[in-house]
């Protein structure tokens, strides 16, 4: 399966579908580790209301820069589209980064 | 607002277990399906028709990377007015009651054994064993609109609405894990799939889809490849290469 885009100067570039899952599966498992990893830090440091949310999103904006780190200068190479990658799982991800703050701010601040 | 205090033994025993229950009973969920779920035998007839649709759709997404003769001869080989694939093989339709099926009754039942059941035994095991506990509270506020979602099992009028009770506690812990059991057990696992709203479980099946009827995709499949034409991607390809080529040999000279 060849998954193609055509760049504005005409040229077409084909990604092969099995490597374009697995990377987007690979993706995935780094932003839900990220997510469990920022909310368990936003907990225990005792972040409330804006705050949380704020340092959400660095946290997604941190693993983004790093996965563009990681990917290099050749990241066309990896993805077709460098926003997407910031902004897929967006929603999803902060449903267990909320998850992991409150059980942790629970833990630490309530009682 | 004042701040309620709450007893630390609530967090040892109740706010805790909630967590490792909801989370233990997902993975357990994810080896029971895999225990009890059946390889489907297909029939060959079946086998063939999908491989035959897949073809054709390759053949329209890629078909530009061949020759011209190579597309048409593939293309009339599905489609031919009285030879072709789609056209000469006569499947015939067999309307699929899920009712009278026994093997999707099974399936239909399997499919409730390991999603729909324990979310009853154990949501109402929860309720039972944990009600009436405020647990916690979320940092962050939020308006009464949220009260009964998260505080169901108290009916307290004064209590803010960021408090959460014991019985919304586990079910924010089963919406939040879902992305934790693919981590934890691997992509497709049988966890995460469940769907379903609190308050909302429906007794329906979560049964496996039906087979798609042949006939349908057929016709459907030839209709998209009736229209589709040739359109080849590597008409220039030997001035790409070559051009290179020769550009890059004049810059080592």
């Amino acid at each position: 399966m060849v998954k193609t885009k055509i760049s504005k100067s005409g040229e077409i570039t084909a990604y092969s579908e099995v490597a374009f899952r697995n990377n987007n599966a690979l993706i995935e498992f780094c932003r839900t580790s990220a997510c469990a990893l920022s909310g368990c830090t936003a907990g225990i440091m005792g972040l409330t209301g804006l705050q949380g949310f704020a340092f959400y999103f660095c946290a997604v904006l941190g693993l983004w820069c790093l996965l563009l780190l990681k990917a290099g200068p050749s990241w066309e190479k990896y993805f077709v589209n460098r926003i997407h990658l910031l902004t897929n799982g967006f929603f999803g991800g902060l449903f267990t980064y909320v998850l992991f703050w409150t059980f942790l701010f629970g833990m630490v601040h309530v009682y | 607002m004042a701040e309620l205090l709450l007893d630390p033994q609530i967090r040892l025993w109740v706010f805790l277990p909630i967590v490792v229950i909801s989370f233990l009973v997902g993975v357990v969920r994810h080896y029971v399906s895999l225990l009890i779920v059946s390889q489907k035998k297909s029939e060959i007839t079946q086998v063939q028709d999908n491989q035959v649709l897949i073809r054709a759709r390759m053949l329209r997404e890629n078909g530009k990377y061949i020759s011209k003769q190579g597309f048409y001869i593939r293309k009339h080989f599905f489609n031919h007015e009285e030879t072709g694939y789609f056209k000469s093989q006569k499947r015939t339709t067999q309307p699929q009651n899920p009712m009278t099926d026994p093997t999707l009754m099974t399936e239909m039942l399997k499919g409730n054994i390991t999603n729909v059941l324990p979310m009853i035994v154990i949501g109402g095991w929860i309720n039972w064993m944990f009600s009436g506990f405020v647990t916690t509270k979320v940092p962050f506020p939020l308006t009464l609109r949220f009260k009964p979602m998260l505080q169901r099992g108290i009916e307290l009028v004064s209590l803010d609405a960021s408090w959460v009770s014991s019985a919304s506690w586990y079910f924010l812990n089963i919406f939040g894990l879902r992305n934790v059991y693919s981590l934890v057990l691997g992509e497709n696992n049988a966890a995460a799939e469940q769907d379903f709203a609190p308050g909302m479980m429906q007794l329906g099946g979560v049964g496996p889809t039906p087979p798609i009827d042949p006939k349908m995709a057929f016709k459907a499949e030839w209709e998209a490849l009736e229209i589709c034409h040739h359109d080849w991607a590597l008409a220039n390809v030997e001035c790409d290469i070559l051009g290179n080529q020769v550009v890059e040999s004049s810059i080592q000279n």
